[in-house]
């Protein structure tokens, strides 16, 4: 079946071709456009997801993680000492101003951690590569991926600006660390962070990262810091979900690349069905012979649903490849396409659903077929 | 012409000749209904009997593509008893006629209807596959054996288009054969022939019913191939106008 299937296919080659390269470029599509989406859920959500705290404690009423609004140390103490809590830490998080070598200025994201100690941060600049991370305490020092550089016009470790006028050295360089609001990311400790933004206040926080006590509950945990006023707790999945949701719903991203993965089935989808119908069509007398000498209505079904299957999978091997072509191509325009096994997985079977549905058509034909319509001319 | 040694073909436990194989009786056929009911076949009784080559003739409209394919099971009649293995199936439904059609039946067609993607012996692999005769290599050593049967030994892995049309017509009833049905019905088979290869055909046709006992129907245009068959059904206006047996020919 799957060598009959096969020589149908390949007897008309430039068909053959373009129903591959249908199904090559719709495989593509969705796994860029499904691993894009991923890449920009995964960006939005590291900083969350790089922490090693159990709870996230924020300003009630913040929708966005990053424009999250800042209040001061006093709630930091009062949650601190809420029962269950065993250590908790401050983070500050504003836009602030950097300047560049030329003289011009762009915004970057600060991100005030505080610095490290004997027991580990829950929050800290993650996957350095160059530098001294120990020195991030000291004043005016601050941490920037290596993917930033270029942008900030720096090009050495140690080089020194001005983030808000107030003076500023890079210590330690990281990578894979980027910002979703294309803002880069500065990673400081909390002193300096407050320096660089004194019109927050010398005490200003904006989130609170909270390490739960061993055995209790950080959802128990999390209702009791609900209860205190003006804050919401989040446990760290959870704030990820929601800065996730926050920016696929709010900003569209999310409906815009699953479009246009859509439309890349549907292309796949009409382009193969196609291919398939005219092939039926040019091959009927002989299925109807095939019927005729008592072939069941099965097995000529399956002959096309191999020769569906086989676009599928030849498809779907060129397509993959395609996907890991442009990412790397989008990865020196610093896009990640996150291509995951889950991913793979779901756009094989979402290719196979889609060439099945694309054959019912023919399969309709052959299954209508009148046999005795091979005695008719 | 293609030279024909009928002995060549060897025997498969012929069965006796005459044994009846199938028989049509009072067969009608009528398309539509009310008004616009066309009757294209009505009142049709004939026997088909092993070792027997049977010519069905008649002018275009006269109802032997019909008939014939009521006898193939393609078709139900309106009217009449299909009789198969001492049983009437007539009324039998579609999905029980795919396996007595693989049981009973080789097709042969004026346009070969061969998968031109396919090999000569990949053709007759896949009907034998499809028609759950054989599977895997001994559907190849079976659809190979065959094809050596109809002389296409040298041929089996050519392209149809790289062979000549009576080699096509060949690869056909070795396809037809697959799965060793009693009988072989032909649908105008020489049609796309010329007479030297038609003859040629018809020969074969002729020795797959004298040496292997099958009975042959070919539905035909041609008079010269009346010399092959044994009786001659005579088609016209819907109606069996006459049944001529080879003797009464020669008489005549």
């Amino acid at each position: 079946m799957w060598n009959l299937a096969r020589k149908l296919l390949l007897h008309d080659k430039l068909r053959f071709v373009v129903a591959i390269a249908g199904v090559s470029v719709s495989v593509m599509l969705v796994l860029v456009q499904v691993g894009l989406y991923f890449g920009f859920m995964n960006t939005a959500s590291s900083i969350i997801d790089a922490s090693t705290a159990d709870l996230w404690v924020g300003k009630k009423g913040n929708e966005s993680f990053e424009f999250a609004t800042p209040f001061d140390d006093r709630a930091f103490y009062r949650v601190a000492s809420v029962p269950g809590v065993a250590h908790a830490e401050r983070v500050l998080m504003n836009f602030a101003q950097f300047k560049i070598a030329d003289g011009s200025d762009l915004g970057v994201q600060i991100v005030g951690v505080e610095t490290p100690r004997a027991a580990g941060p829950l929050m800290a600049p993650w996957n350095v590569i160059a530098g001294d991370l120990s020195r991030i305490g000291e004043p005016g020092a601050i941490v920037i991926d290596r993917s930033e550089y270029a942008k900030l016009k720096i090009d050495h470790v140690g080089h020194t600006t001005e983030v808000n006028g107030v003076r500023a050295e890079v210590v330690a360089m990281t990578t894979g660390v980027r910002s979703f609001t294309t803002s880069p990311i500065v990673f400081a400790d909390l002193k300096t962070a407050r320096s660089f933004m004194p019109l927050l206040g010398t005490d200003a926080v904006t989130y609170v990262l909270v390490k739960v006590a061993p055995g209790a509950d950080a959802r128990a945990v999390a209702a009791r810091i609900n209860a205190l006023p003006h804050l919401a707790a989040y446990t760290t999945s959870a704030m990820s979900a929601r800065t996730r949701t926050y920016w696929s719903s709010r900003t569209g991203v999310g409906a815009g690349f699953f479009t246009t993965a859509v439309l890349g089935v549907i292309v796949g989808f009409v382009v193969v069905g196609q291919i398939l119908y005219s092939g039926t069509l040019q091959y009927i007398r002989e299925y109807g012979t095939l019927k005729a000498m008592g072939a069941r209505n099965s097995a000529v079904v399956r002959v096309i649903l191999s020769q569906a299957m086989i676009s599928a999978l030849l498809g779907f091997v060129i397509g993959s490849g395609l996907a890991m072509v442009m990412r790397g191509a989008m990865k020196g325009a610093n896009l990640t396409v996150a291509l995951s096994p889950g991913l793979y997985v779901a756009t094989a079977i979402i290719t196979a659903v889609m060439c099945s549905f694309a054959a019912l058509l023919s399969i309709v034909k052959v299954l209508r077929l009148d046999p005795a319509s091979v005695f008719k001319g | 012409m293609v030279a024909i040694a009928v002995s060549e073909l060897g025997s498969i436990s012929p069965t006796p000749k005459g044994t009846p194989l199938a028989r049509l009786v009072g067969i009608g056929k009528t398309y539509g209904t009310g008004e616009t009911a066309i009757a294209a076949l009505r009142d049709a009784t004939v026997d088909v009997r092993a070792g027997e080559v049977i010519l069905i003739e008649g002018p275009s409209g006269s109802g032997k593509t019909t008939l014939i394919s009521i006898l193939g099971l393609l078709l139900r009649p309106t009217a009449g008893e299909v009789w198969l293995d001492g049983k009437n199936v007539a009324g039998l439904g579609e999905r029980a006629l795919p396996a007595l059609r693989a049981r009973h039946f080789g097709f042969v067609f004026q346009g070969f209807n061969l998968f031109p993607a396919l090999t000569a012996l990949e053709n007759v692999e896949i009907a034998l596959t499809m028609k759950g005769s054989k599977t895997g290599r001994a559907a190849r050593a079976e659809a190979t054996r065959l094809l050596e049967l109809v002389d296409l030994g040298p041929r089996l892995h050519h392209l149809p288009a790289d062979l000549s049309g009576g080699q096509k017509q060949r690869v056909a009833i070795a396809r037809a054969l697959g799965g060793d049905p009693p009988i072989i019905v032909g649908d105008e088979p020489t049609a796309a022939l010329d007479t030297k290869t038609a003859l040629g055909v018809m020969e074969l046709l002729r020795a797959l019913a004298t040496d292997q006992g099958r009975a042959v129907v070919v539905v035909t245009h041609d008079p010269r191939l009346e010399r092959f068959a044994d009786r001659v059904v005579r088609v016209e206006d819907g109606l069996i106008s006459s049944i001529t047996s080879a003797s009464e020919r020669h008489a005549s």
